[in-house]
């Protein structure tokens, strides 16, 4: 359990929400340092903390608390894994749109607080869209909930989008609630490749009824998802004639990542640009219809700019840790970052949650 | 109590002569927004600009004046009203469509632009913005973000906050800060997310950059009678049980459909104990195969009189009915009251049950019509406000109701805000950690306590309903 090179004294594992809160507090009282573990598939994200005392995994937070299929709503704990909770869900004939790169092992508590999403935010949004509720152990140890099990909720401030992408910053996801979809009627994945892909991948969102995912690479491969009706997706595959992906291939491209890796976010008709701008050869994967590139991190610095003047951003996704030193791991500070110092100052005074690790 | 003279003369030197209202009759008018509630704001300042706003905004921290954004005071909760008295700050001078962006698909407007005029100009160009509450003629793009609105097509594209990429923010200290943007990720914490449906506590919003989604190719709307009530919520779950999450599925009861009959003539058959708007879009075939399908599931629940409309114009009609039900409603009483509380869709059947009861109880005529697919009620409970003594008992019918959505495990509001109507009731779903959770973060933005003061939060020193309350907490179980 090494983060940047530091290992923690301790590796503690609570098995409910309680013994987290509990483990906060201990920290909190004593000015240790803890950073949340669950399934490590996002540990290299950010700076190097300043601290490592105690290790706190949730993999033992691994229960489906409620899934209502009439409701089409699910709350489970922290600790359970994507994989687990779809294959749950697909029982059901439901599933949860997260489907985020470095697959697979992400736990759901990980997945929310490290803000990361894929190739479905196309059609579906990121979690941000549809998780309804948290419950959230705050640094000094008190267990708080937000939102509720309805679909639609404006019952005081939406709490929930503070914790999402905080990287525990404001406190720790124990458990979440979420709006699932029913799976789709229909569908098919197509791929092809391509003399100039940029402009294929063009065609493919222009179609009547864009893509749920789509998918450019380096090597000139297209990959996308069609789904809606039998006769609906018939008449997406025939006016974009690509050929039919093999049955793995979204597994398969969702366990992409890196050793040193970054993810490229920016306004969509801007991506282009910026990934014209990588060096050649560099390896790079991209969402064209979101926004969103992933890369391996060479060249850093010019990306980086690059995103940055397109009004975006490069973060980090792992790094070695005099990579991370000499670039940081976010980029130029947000314009609002007084604001959310003094939100992290009011829930967490004494940096207990990886000090020095986030932005703020 | 009104401003002294020099404040208002300050006023006028920043926003004109013209744009500060502080004569009694005037104020008036700014009393009340569309819930039950009222007060006088002591002033009315109606900046044309973002910097006029930061300017009056800096006024009135400086002299400890509450400021309370205002659209089109078309809420429902309250969230426009001047509760301790001080500055309304009506938005409707700004009213700019800045750009609208067909490429990237997004618009840029100021807070005043009018929900309806946006999807007009959008409309031009072969986009929609989503969010369409009932009151889009009137209400405002920046009460939309504020409130965190919802609307009949929610269901399938999702609410405001979910459209909403940017946005601009006075805070409480005067400083401007532009939140989000076109980048699908963000670097820090998701500030823009919490000023959403903050109701105009955190900061005031001059400026909002939305998502614009292309027009569907086909529209499908199904209109569907029922024999009860129950029978109309079972097709409602049944529907999304097979699968299909329509753009917008919505439910009128007998007494709605009775006013909107008598004023629209929409077609709804009057002898039916409840209506339902189902609306399916996407492509071509698509449409003919989910409406098929929707038929088919509609009809397994003793579904009659099954209509599709055959044109737009018969579209607009269906839709007519039902976005200007609550006016059709003024045939029955003068008044209406009405919450917006949201139960697990499964739960209809009893809540409804439940609404009922009570306004019998009350002997009060209760018309619902109201967004079926997200479980969102929209009880409006008629009454003539001339009856002596009729508002204790709309008070308690409405209290009744939320408590009844609550203990089925539902939340208090699921688009028109909490404001001064509901925040009495905020510990039956909130236990007091997850309140002060909240309350750190008004702190942060407005440690004075100067921006719409007295919303959202109870207030057991003011609120003498409190007393009452207390004692009960169905907050959520977390096992």
């Amino acid at each position: 359990m090494v983060v940047d090179g530091l290992e923690p004294g301790r590796v503690a594992r609570p098995e409910n929400a309680e013994q987290v809160a509990e483990e906060l507090r201990d920290a909190a009282a004593s000015g240790r340092a803890v950073v949340p573990v669950g399934g490590g598939r996002a540990l290299g994200l950010g700076d190097p903390p300043e601290r490592f005392d105690v290790a706190l995994e949730t993999r033992a937070l691994d229960r489906v608390l409620e899934l209502s299929q009439a409701d089409m709503t699910v709350s489970v704990e922290a600790g359970m894994t994507l994989e687990a909770l779809n294959a749950t869900l697909a029982q059901v004939g439901q599933f949860l749109p997260i489907d985020p790169f470095n697959a697979p092992g992400h736990t759901v508590g990980g997945v929310l607080a490290a803000g990361l999403s894929g190739p479905l935010r196309l059609r579906y949004g990121s979690p941000r869209d549809f998780v309804i509720g948290l419950r959230v152990a705050l640094p000094d140890g008190r267990l708080v909930s937000s939102g509720g099990r309805v679909v639609k909720n404006v019952s005081g401030y939406d709490m929930n989008k503070l914790h999402q992408g905080a990287l525990g910053s404001l406190g720790v996801i124990v458990a979440a609630s979420f709006k699932v979809f029913p799976r789709p009627l229909h569908e098919v994945s197509v791929e092809t490749r391509s003399e100039d892909p940029w402009r294929e991948a063009a065609r493919a969102l222009a179609l009547p009824q864009a893509p749920v995912a789509l998918e450019l690479a380096s090597d000139g491969r297209l990959l996308a998802r069609l789904a809606g009706t039998t006769s609906g997706v018939r008449r997406l595959v025939a006016e974009l004639g690509w050929t039919e992906a093999g049955p793995d291939a979204w597994e398969e491209h969702a366990r992409q990542s890196g050793a040193a890796w970054a993810r490229v976010s920016v306004p969509p008709v801007r991506l282009r640009e910026v990934v014209d701008g990588l060096p050649a050869g560099a390896r790079w994967w991209a969402s064209p219809g979101v926004g969103a590139a992933h890369l391996d991190a060479e060249a850093v610095r010019a990306a980086r700019a690059a995103a940055e003047r397109a009004g975006g951003s490069l973060v980090l996704l792992a790094a070695p840790v005099e990579l991370k030193r000499a670039v940081g791991a976010w980029g130029t500070p947000p314009a609002a970052a007084a604001w959310m110092t003094r939100l992290r100052d009011a829930f967490d005074p004494k940096r207990t949650v990886s000090p020095g690790r986030y932005v703020v | 109590m009104p401003l002294p003279r020099s404040v208002l003369a300050d006023l006028r030197r920043i926003v004109g002569d013209h744009h500060v209202v502080h004569d009694a009759n005037d104020l008036r008018i700014f009393e009340r927004d569309g819930s039950i509630a009222g007060a006088v704001p002591d002033a009315v300042v109606l900046p044309a600009n973002r910097d006029e706003v930061v300017q009056v905004v800096r006024l009135a921290a400086r002299l400890g004046i509450p400021v309370v954004p205002r659209g089109a005071g078309t809420g429902l909760s309250g969230g426009a009203i001047t509760l301790r008295g001080g500055i309304a700050l009506q938005l409707s001078r700004m009213r700019r469509i800045v750009e609208i962006d067909t490429r990237g698909r997004t618009a840029v407007v100021e807070p005043g632009v009018v929900n309806a005029d946006l999807q007009q100009a959008a409309g031009r160009l072969g986009l929609f913005y989503a969010p369409d509450p009932s009151s889009q003629k009137a209400c405002t793009i920046g009460g939309n973000a504020a409130e965190n609105s919802g609307g009949p097509h929610c269901l399938y594209y999702g609410v405001t906050t979910n459209h909403v990429i940017g946005l601009e923010v006075v805070f409480a200290d005067g400083s401007v800060e532009w939140l989000g943007g076109d980048a699908p990720d963000r670097v820090g914490l998701d500030l823009l997310g919490v000023l959403v449906g903050s109701e105009g506590t955190l900061g005031t919003i001059t400026r909002i950059k939305v998502r614009l989604v292309p027009l569907p190719e086909s529209v499908v709307t199904l209109m569907a009678a029922f024999p009860t009530i129950e029978a109309a919520s079972h097709a409602v779950s049944d529907v999304i049980g097979h699968g299909i999450v329509p753009a917008a599925l919505e439910m009128m009861d007998q007494v709605t459909i009775g006013a909107v009959e008598a004023h629209y003539r929409a077609g709804y058959p009057t002898d039916a104990g409840a209506v339902l708007l189902v609306e399916v879009d996407g492509l071509q075939e698509s449409c003919g195969e989910l409406s098929e399908a929707v038929e088919r599931v509609l009809r397994a629940n003793e579904a009659t009189n099954l209509r599709t409309a055959a044109d737009a114009a018969e579209r607009e009609l269906l839709w007519a009915g039902r976005k200007g039900a609550i006016g059709a409603l003024g045939r029955i009483k003068p008044n209406y009251y009405l919450h917006d509380g949201v139960v697990p869709r499964t739960r209809l059947p009893d809540v409804l049950r439940r609404v009922t009861e009570i306004g019998e109880h009350y002997r009060l005529p209760v018309a619902n019509v109201f967004h079926a697919g997200d479980g969102n009620l929209h009880p409006n409970i008629l009454f003539d406000l001339r009856e002596a003594g009729i508002m204790d008992r709309v008070g308690g019918a409405g209290e009744e109701m939320l408590r009844a959505v609550v203990e089925l495990g539902g939340t208090l509001s699921g688009e028109h805000g909490i404001g001064v109507e509901k925040n009495a009731f905020m510990p039956w779903i909130y236990a007091p950690d997850d309140l002060e959770a909240m309350l750190r973060v008004k702190h942060v933005f407005d440690p004075a306590g100067m921006l719409n003061p007295g919303k959202i939060f109870p207030d057991p020193e003011r609120d003498p309903r409190l007393v009452v309350r207390a004692g009960f907490c169905a907050e959520a179980k977390w096992w």
